[in-house]
């Protein structure tokens, strides 16, 4: 049964995604649950709960609140954090619960605003989708509500999308900041690592944009189209661990799974080998290779490789349960969406 | 400045528990996911949650019905060594508005059972909030596994939406793991400790105490190490119920298994603890001699007393013990206590009066009030108690006091004040 996991655990969902992006931006980030999806968010998916604060809470709904669709009372407590708490917006972060009852998410933002006086980001994530998904809603939003126009771009500036620990494992933008550093640029922001909704509304600042994963993609479009600033695709963080690891591998069949631009990244570091890809999240056709592939499910990955007639792969631990029956070698290749380990 | 919200223990207590500020109220305002109380408030995180909970019946496995974002957490347990006993069904939303997922449960069960190199003595079904609102009829999904895979299924409710209600998730996953068991002849020499899922502390008076009044074997699901063991929990003629979350689950063995059942509660006041074994003894028919343990608990407070003084504590909710019990304890043991950060409900508004009484000017807090992002200390505190009192002050003695030993009755006052010197002489925290 393809929905069946059988030797994995669930990867990163979509609220998740969400919140990691609009961790640092200096909102009120509501999760719009009765507890139980804030507690995976806040005490495994974000890393930085324990060393960064963020006003990020739990909208604790209570069977009666969804069943009578008390949208007001959801406001009602957010208002009342907003005079406790100083913030620049609100947002409120779907999970399965509003998902069921069909929250109009639209209607909520207006509500919260009016009320509130604040800008409101409502985010449709439903949990059943993964990371990146949310994270792409939570980029995009925030480019479009929040960056402003008539600022000119600023010579050696470079605007990093897609760096959350989700992605990269990462809960400070120092490697990422020196490797930005390092391409020629003299100043570098991280959107949403170590920044916040300033450098967003700043964001036509930037002479051009490296974006780190796909869930950066359709924000750097929109700039593209809104600013007109150029973006390419790159991974500067791989692990120092994971690059060792791809020396002296010459001539071997290597599968690689991980997001799909920190994939690519290793590839190309993997000189004489042929290289296929794969990754569980989104895998946008315009970055990838022909025999790149995205994971479905355990059974479709088991096929994959039997197929494959791979010599090594690289993948984050916790997915080599899913293949015991892989002969070869395995290669640990971290990503903090399956297991939660930091780089 | 502290801008945590708090009121005294006597504002408290005058204001009557109908008038609790809407702070200290959860369901009135935004929930803080506190790094303090964190591995305690979200289910499947560490502790018995839900899912862990359920997995305490002998070989069994879980398979989880949800959305990825409900089981994300559970690789948390993996560390735990329960990565073989997790199955996860993965919802998308086509699933949860047509209901064709129930369906698959019934086929994923079976590949479950094909895939296991051994049978498991049950399939535990948790579902979440999802099943929560839609209102799916588990007992009829579960008895149609059971037919597909020739194991028996169990459902397991986690969901956050009832946490207030009557039979809260943690209450409906007890009542869950003891339904398994069967009428079976009861022995008169047999009894059963129902309440938490892990086993009391070894050196408990309370197994002493059964002995001496005639117990030979004493059944609890944290000592069951396979499935037949379980099976012998419905020989008990009674059971004592430690915790009250649990009495839905004796409720119900007793309705179906004949199995009676009394309550007793984790006290850390000596002299109740001596008032609520004499009432066990009388129960039962036994005459219970427990000066000794008395005895042993009371020179361990005074001895801890005589060496560090009249000890200013803050005590947390992150642990083994009722916030405003110990609190109460403390005071009248002639400590002083200065902070809680706890829930206050129904059944310890009581104890919150008599701590109004002996120490009016305590402080309490809802560690998950929003204004606790903004919690500092202002006041005198020299030890701490549970782990949230610790995440608090990180730099003084503290007792986490959360292990999975439980303990109870004189043994558990004794040990906490042998962790509270062994903290307070070397100035560190002690994390059992």
């Amino acid at each position: 049964m393809s929905t069946l996991l059988k030797h994995i655990s669930p990867l990163a969902p979509d609220d998740s995604g969400a919140c990691s992006v609009l961790y640092e931006m200096g909102g009120i980030v509501v999760i719009c649950d009765a507890g139980g999806c804030a507690g995976n968010v806040c005490g495994f998916d974000e890393p930085r709960w324990h060393c960064k604060r963020s006003a990020l809470f739990s909208a604790g709904l209570r069977d009666m609140d969804a069943i009578l669709g008390r949208d007001d009372r959801l406001v009602e407590k957010l208002v009342k954090v907003t005079g406790q708490v100083e913030a620049d917006f609100t947002a409120i972060i779907g999970t399965p619960v509003p998902a069921v009852i069909a929250t109009d998410y639209h209607a909520l933002e207006r509500m919260s605003e009016r009320r509130s006086g604040l800008p409101c980001i409502a985010l449709p994530t439903d949990g059943t989708r993964l990371y990146d998904y949310g994270e792409e809603l939570a980029y995009t939003e925030l480019f479009r509500r929040f960056a402003e126009e008539g600022i000119e771009p600023k010579k050696g500036k470079l605007g990093i999308i897609g760096a959350t620990p989700l992605n990269t494992g990462l809960m400070f933008a120092e490697k990422l900041i020196a490797a930005g550093k390092a391409m020629g640029f003299d100043e570098v922001v991280c959107f949403g690592l170590d920044s916040g909704l300033d450098e967003v509304k700043r964001a036509a600042e930037c002479e051009r944009l490296l974006v780190i994963s796909p869930s950066g993609v359709k924000a750097a479009e929109y700039l593209n189209k809104r600013f007109g600033t150029p973006f390419e695709a790159g991974y500067p963080c791989l692990p120092e661990a994971v690059c060792e690891s791809a020396d002296g591998l010459s001539g071997k069949k290597v599968l690689v799974i991980n997001q799909q631009f920190a994939a690519n990244t290793l590839r190309e570091k993997l000189k004489g080998c042929e290289v296929d890809c794969a990754t569980w999240f989104a895998l946008d056709k315009r970055y990838a290779h022909e025999n790149d592939f995205r994971i479905k499910d355990e059974g479709t990955l088991r096929e994959r490789i039997e197929q494959g007639g791979y010599d090594v792969i690289f993948a984050d631990r916790d997915l080599w349960r899913a293949m015991k029956y892989f002969g070869g070698e395995l290669i640990d290749f971290p990503h903090y969406a399956v297991s939660a380990t930091l780089a | 400045m502290n801008k945590g919200f708090y009121v005294t223990a006597a504002e408290l207590a005058a204001s009557g528990f109908e008038n609790i500020p809407d702070e200290l109220v959860s369901s009135k305002h935004m929930i803080y996911s506190s790094p303090a109380t964190l591995d305690f408030n979200s289910p499947g995180a560490k502790g018995f949650g839900v899912k862990r909970a359920g997995l305490v019946v002998p070989e069994s496995v879980m398979l989880l019905v949800a959305p990825g974002c409900c089981g994300r957490n559970t690789a948390l347990l993996n560390e735990l060594g329960y990565n073989d006993k997790f199955f996860y069904l993965m919802l998308d939303d086509t699933d949860i508005v047509t209901g064709r997922y129930l369906k698959k449960i019934p086929k994923a069960c079976a590949e479950i059972v094909e895939e296991l190199d051994y049978t498991p003595s049950a399939i535990m079904i948790c579902v979440t909030c999802v099943d929560a609102l839609l209102g799916t009829d588990m007992e009829r999904v579960c008895r149609s596994c059971a037919e597909t895979s020739g194991v028996p299924c169990v459902p397991a409710y986690m969901y956050a939406l009832t946490r207030e209600k009557r039979l809260p998730p943690m209450g409906l996953a007890r009542k869950s793991i003891y339904s398994l068991l069967e009428p079976q002849k009861r022995r008169s020499n047999e009894c059963a400790l129902m309440g938490f899922f892990s086993a009391l502390e070894d050196g408990c008076e309370i197994y002493e105490l059964l002995r001496r009044a005639g117990i030979k074997k004493i059944h609890e699901i944290g000592r069951c190490k396979t499935f037949e063991e379980y099976r012998q929990i419905s020989r008990a003629n009674f059971a004592l119920v430690l915790n009250s979350e649990a009495r839905a689950a004796a409720q119900d063995m007793e309705k179906r298994l004949g199995i009676p059942f009394i309550e007793l509660t984790r006290l850390y006041r000596l002299g109740k603890i001596h008032n609520q074994y004499k009432l066990l003894g009388q129960a039962i028919g036994a005459e219970f001699d427990d000066s000794e343990f008395y005895d042993e608990a009371f020179d361990t407070v005074t001895a801890f007393k005589a060496k560090h003084g009249e000890v200013s504590f803050a005590v947390g909710e992150c642990m083994n013990a009722d916030s405003f019990e110990l609190a109460l304890a403390l005071c009248e043991y002639g400590f002083r206590v200065a902070e809680i950060y706890g829930t206050i409900g129904e059944r310890n508004f009581l104890f919150l009066r008599k701590l109004a009484e002996v120490s009016p000017e305590t402080r309490v807090y809802s560690n998950l009030s929003p204004t606790m992002m903004g919690y500092e200390r202002d006041c005198e505190i020299n030890a701490c108690i549970g782990t949230d009192a610790a995440y608090y002050h990180k730099d003084l003695p503290s007792v986490s006091w959360s292990g999975e030993e439980q303990p109870f009755g004189y043994r558990a006052v004794t040990l906490l004040f042998e962790q509270l010197d062994t903290a307070l002489t070397e100035g560190k925290a002690v994390k059992i």
